[in-house]
């Protein structure tokens, strides 16, 4: 005997519910989170897990998908990580909009009919709870909402594992449903009709997709499209201009990095403040000594004495892991130059301490392209001036495409690892 | 033998095979989480995920878009665009709205977070005004 409610078959009654309704928003929902889901893994990777310092997520726990994060183009990680928030952001209307679509089978009655199925709607349980996990948590993130008690990076990663994996299999199960309904229905064709036109799909009491007692429709196919779309739309602008920076961060109303500091050559965001880090002005102040390891002898070199050596200028852009970007005028010492300076001149790796006492950013490991690219520096100056105590004084790293908190601000050493 | 399983399990044994996969890896993924001394919390956090989105908020929205169409009548999508992509708005954009993440944000940036509340108000307002302005223009003569 069937429960009342929401599990006798009748409850059901959007007339838009059904296999076509249902692969369409998948169809693009799949498209939307298969970028996130690289981007997410691709920053992952961006963070070089594999060098001294670096990983978060305990390496004897992790899977090996580790390569040399690259060092051009210099946006690559404003890119990467910008399509990661933003195509997230996109993602959130259709996900929600899926979910609508199947919620008769979450009252499917009787629950179980077979092992196949039980394992199924086990799987189910993970895809949606991972689905809804890690776009929660993404969102409290970027607006610094750290309410959750746990690490966000390892739960997050781990989430998107259970995800990715529960989310495979879905697909390999639905993919013939959904080619049914497309065969059946035609890609676009439920899109033509106009809201006179809207019928319900035939009613299949297996899949449980499709009403068997269908209301008249208050809203065409399209019409739900364009108005999911439309969510979608108003999400991205939101916060999109703090991605691609300038004034255009402005333009976006509910953007966590909108704010324009102020005309100043410092002026621009900061990720970490010098108090919240604990860096103090004794630490940075005349008797500052940059240390540099790997070498024959340890070398200690001044502010003065970085600022007599070879200056080297670029823009660069600094691409936070929360989605937002800032492109400066940098000036400083080539790291390859420190590096030869040192007695290392083709090092392996660069491990990169910063005066910061404490803290999983107190430090960074680069690799051996990134100590070596051309553009690669140690800055001390910004847009014409000297770096501000929040921007790193007296010297920071700066490297083309690194993850925007492994420019190590206030270094006090870097180890040069010989190859 | 594939009938018998088929009959037995209630799919062909490529289904069992792919959710066994599935299933080992997301369970390497929870054994780490397992490890570590918030694990409970973040078993509570993917528990809770899928009870409030399909037991709390789907049953919310679907109750109030009942109610909004037997007050508005054919003219309800003028009403129910709008408020869906406000509430999107407030609802993913919550914590700088409400001012959550303000005390963190402050520390670390050295700037404040300020007007968010202001600024959805008047981005739903404007969106309301629109749609309005759309019922006045074509909307009334099809009701």
């Amino acid at each position: 005997m069937t429960p009342p409610g929401p599990f006798r078959p009748g409850f059901w009654r959007s007339p838009l519910r059904g296999p076509w309704l249902t692969a369409a928003l998948g169809t693009v929902l799949l498209a939307l989170v298969t970028v996130v889901a690289l981007t997410g893994f691709l920053s992952h990777a961006a963070y070089q897990p594999d060098l001294r310092g670096n990983a978060i997520v305990d390496p004897a726990a992790d899977l090996p998908l580790v390569f040399d994060w690259p060092t051009g183009p210099s946006w690559l990680y404003a890119l990467t990580q910008g399509l990661h928030v933003n195509v997230g952001l996109v993602a959130i209307p259709f996900l929600l909009a899926k979910l609508w679509s199947v919620i008769p089978r979450l009252f499917a009655w009787p629950p179980v009919s077979s092992p196949a199925q039980a394992i199924e709607r086990l799987a189910i349980t993970l895809l949606v709870s991972s689905a809804v996990f890690e776009f929660v948590t993404g969102v409290m993130n970027i607006q610094y909402w750290y309410a959750f008690g746990f690490n966000f990076v390892v739960a997050h990663y781990y989430g998107a594992i259970v995800f990715v994996a529960s989310l495979a299999v879905h697909v390999a199960i639905k993919m013939p449903v959904a080619v049914r309904a497309y065969r059946e229905r035609g890609v676009l064709r439920p899109l033509r009709a106009g809201l006179a036109g809207t019928r319900p799909e035939p009613s299949d009491p297996h899949g449980g997709l499709a009403p068997v007692a269908p209301a008249e429709p208050t809203l065409s196919r399209r019409g739900l499209f364009a108005t999911v779309g439309a969510g979608s739309a108003a999400l991205l602008v939101a916060n999109v201009g703090e991605t691609i920076g300038g004034p255009l961060r402005r333009l976006s109303p509910l953007a966590p990095r909108r704010q324009v500091i102020g005309s100043g050559p410092n002026d621009f965001q900061v990720n970490k403040t010098a108090a919240a880090a604990r860096v103090t002005r004794e630490m940075t102040g005349p008797g500052y000594e940059l240390v540099l390891r790997g070498g024959p002898r340890e070398l200690r070199l001044s502010r003065e004495a970085l600022l007599a050596l070879p200056q080297h200028a670029a823009r660069l852009p600094i691409a936070c892991v929360e989605g937002w970007t800032t492109s400066q005028d940098w000036a400083g010492v080539r790291l390859a130059d420190l590096a030869r300076r040192a007695g290392v001149p083709r090092p392996a790796s660069a491990f990169v301490r910063s005066l910061q006492p404490a803290g999983v950013l107190s430090k960074a490991s680069l690799n051996g392209d990134q100590v070596s690219d051309p553009d690669a520096m140690l800055a001390l100056r910004v847009n014409g001036a000297d770096l501000s105590p929040d921007h790193g004084y007296p010297a920071r790293i700066i490297v083309p495409a690194l993850p925007g908190v492994h420019n190590t601000k206030w270094v006090a050493s870097i180890d040069f690892a010989r190859a | 033998m594939t009938a018998r399983f088929r009959a037995r399990y209630g799919a062909s044994p490529l289904h069992l095979l792919a959710h066994l996969a599935a299933l080992a890896l997301a369970a390497f993924a929870l054994i780490q989480i397992a490890e570590r001394p918030a694990a409970v919390r973040i078993a509570l956090w993917l528990g809770a995920s899928v009870v409030l989105h399909d037991l709390v908020l789907l049953p919310f929205y679907s109750v109030l878009d009942r109610a909004g169409r037997r007050a508005a009548g054919r003219g309800v999508n003028y009403v129910r665009v709008p408020a869906l992509v406000a509430a999107l708005l407030g609802l993913v954009y919550f914590p700088v709205i409400s001012g959550q993440g303000a005390p963190v944000f402050r520390n670390v940036s050295g700037v404040r977070y300020e007007g968010y509340l202001a600024r959805w108000l008047l981005v739903s307002a404007a969106l309301f005004a629109i749609s309005g302005a759309l019922y006045l223009l074509r909307g009334r003569s099809s009701t």
